[in-house]
């Protein structure tokens, strides 16, 4: 295909990628290093002040008030202020006064221990909204990839020995946490351990006491990590199922044939025949695990769990604060940036090699 | 053949098969029950399997509150998403399975970073940039944008899909006398049908699914059924109105359901497309 060709047909699809992806972006990073306020001047007001017997002074005062532009709306001047928004995002002084803080006595004088030294350390880092928010990140990220890439496993090989009928049916259950639009499946575990649903009071017929799933921050950060490990299993499921149809039956054949276990035919032939498969499910689920929301959004709400992607959304939506928002914004696509660039080189060395 | 699974392996893979898929399904099974009962059934101590039907909440929802509008404006929503998305991404994934020069490799890297973006990050430009033109809450804003936030997985897909039908097909067009335009119309649409398809589910659901972007563009009688439910979600205080969340859940839940029951094979299709074609 020709140069010219080429360009016409990924012209479209090009132009509405850099138009609302690419320049946005840029956008954003502007925003993030200036602040906004409403123009304002300095005007003289008189006003009639009455004295005592009908007399009356007139007082002039310099009042400031807002420039209006022609439409009647208040003018905002946007002005340059370097890193300051970032500064009040990441919080370098917080963070260094934690880092540095003399920890080696508790508060009753006690020489501390090394596991209160941390926990100290720990609380204070993660009071800082964005500390907070990228440990809550990581977290649900290096918990649940394991989870997945296991479960998504087994489940894929207990399928595949099932017979074929047996197998459209659980497939069709799998998907459901998976397609099922995420407010609707996080609100529907929510909805389970509310204090008065179906799960809390199971477990107190059943003798657990009474539990208070929603009211306490461990409790909800194990939800939600149980909601993201539902949620894409079947997504790492589905491939590794796939990628089962493709494991060449005779080399499994002549293993059994020379005495290999099962387990030994799934370590040393099914398990490395599935290796690419088990890096894209990581690399996908990494990049969308970075950018969780909706769960933080309904189980969270800012007090118990937040994410990078919820606290930008907290800073625009409820203190509407868009240059504060653009740094965090712009402090999210940094780290998505060094999340990938293992990937990036790699597929850069690789396209270099392959020329 | 392979041997045969010993009894006891087969038990312990059933019951590990059955438990998954109860978990699977039981929150949304449990949120169908809820509800269709009062909400005293619906949150009882102890739980119970079998309780009175009622059908005030959907009504309430539907009728009272409104939701058929926002249905409505879902249905406009992800409908025009899905044809420009799959429009312009055709057309792109084409140009991008049959052009040899390296422009195609760094358009596709640059669209698996930007698939990587968190979406909120480009909303805090969208946000003072379309108040300030006069293009705030409304549809054709959120369906370009949507479309521009899918196009990246839309086009990875589409071209591995176009990369999957032989170039032999094109030479022969073009040997005789069809150009770019005919070949791709005449000759190579007919037989993309299943990507198409698969490609189109994915897009309708993210646009469908979205809540973030919707529920912060759209707002009054504009919104988007899944923008609705925030609403309802932070109403712990009063029962009957969450009551009124679960059926507008539900409401959201039941199309999807049977997407998965009429398409399962597309849908599985389109998750494994990427992984195991390379």
């Amino acid at each position: 295909m020709k140069k010219k060709t080429f360009f016409a047909f990924v012209g479209p699809s090009v132009l509405v990628m850099l138009s609302l992806i690419a320049v946005p972006l840029l956008g954003v990073f502007y925003l993030s290093l200036h602040t906004s306020h409403v123009k304002t001047e300095i005007v003289e007001v008189k006003s009639v002040v009455p004295l005592f017997g009908g007399l009356t002074k007139t007082t002039v005062q310099k009042v400031p008030q807002p420039v209006l532009d022609e439409k009647g709306q208040p003018v905002k001047v946007w002005e340059f202020v370097g890193g300051r928004n970032f500064d009040t995002v990441a919080d370098p002084g917080g963070l260094a006064k934690a880092l540095s803080k003399d920890r080696s006595q508790t508060a009753d004088g006690q020489p501390a221990r090394l596991g209160q030294k941390l926990h100290g350390l720990y609380r204070d880092v993660t009071d800082i909204d964005f500390w907070g928010a990228l440990e809550f990140t990581l977290m649900y990220a290096f918990f649940t990839t394991p989870c997945i890439l296991v479960i998504g496993f087994v489940l894929a090989i207990a399928v595949n020995s099932l017979v074929q009928w047996a197998r459209g049916p659980i497939i069709f259950a799998s998907l459901l946490p998976h397609i099922i639009t995420p407010v609707v499946g996080s609100l529907s575990i929510y909805w389970l351990f509310l204090d008065n649903a179906v799960v809390a009071a199971l477990l107190e017929q059943l003798g657990a006491g009474k539990i208070y799933f929603l009211k306490d921050a461990v409790t909800i950060r194990a939800l939600i990590i149980l909601y993201g490990i539902w949620h894409v299993t079947p997504f790492a499921f589905v491939i590794l199922y796939a990628g089962l149809q493709t494991v060449p039956k005779d080399a499994l054949q002549a293993a059994e044939v020379d005495g290999a276990s099962r387990w030994q035919r799934i370590r040393y032939i099914v398990i490395p025949h599935l290796g690419a498969l088990f890096s894209f499910i990581t690399l996908i689920h990494l990049m969308d695990a970075y950018r969780i929301f909706e769960p933080v959004l309904v189980f969270g709400s800012n007090l118990f769990a937040n994410s990078l992607q919820y606290l930008t959304y907290y800073i625009l939506h409820f203190e509407d604060n868009y240059a504060k928002a653009g740094a965090s914004a712009i402090l999210t696509v940094i780290g998505i940036i060094i999340l990938l660039s293992p990937f990036l080189y790699r597929t850069f060395r690789d396209q270099k090699g392959g020329h | 053949m392979l041997k045969q699974m010993p009894t006891s392996l087969k038990m312990a893979n059933r019951t590990f098969l059955f438990f998954w898929v109860f978990l699977a399904a039981f929150p949304f099974f449990w949120m169908f029950l809820i509800s269709f009962r009062s909400p005293v059934d619906a949150f009882s101590f102890p739980p119970k399997l079998f309780a009175p039907v009622t059908l005030e909440h959907f009504y309430t929802v539907w009728i009272v509150d409104g939701f058929w509008r926002q249905a409505l404006n879902t249905t406009v929503i992800t409908l025009g998403t899905l044809t420009v998305s799959l429009t312009i991404g055709c057309l792109a994934g084409y140009g991008l399975s049959r052009y040899r020069g390296s422009m195609g490799f760094w358009i596709l890297i640059i669209a698996l970073v930007f698939r990587a973006m968190p979406h909120v990050v480009m909303l805090v430009a969208y946000k003072p940039a379309f108040w300030a033109m006069g293009i705030w809450n409304r549809y054709e804003t959120l369906i370009i944008v949507l479309v521009a936030i899918n196009q990246p997985f839309t086009i990875w897909m589409l071209r591995s899909f176009f990369v999957n039908i032989p170039e032999e097909l094109d030479q022969a067009a073009l040997v005789d006398g069809c150009n770019r335009v005919q070949t791709f119309v005449k000759v190579i649409m007919p037989v993309m049908w299943p990507g198409v398809i698969t490609t189109g589910l994915f897009s309708f659901l993210l646009a469908y699914n979205d809540f973030l972007i919707s529920s912060q563009l759209m707002s009054g009688d504009h919104m988007t059924m899944t923008a609705a439910l925030s609403n309802y979600i932070f109403s712990d205080d009063s029962l009957a109105k969450l009551m009124h969340g679960v059926a507008g859940a539900v409401s959201i839940t039941i199309p999807l359901i049977f997407l998965v029951l009429f398409f399962q094979k597309y849908i599985v299709s389109g998750l494994t497309h990427g992984a195991v074609k390379g």
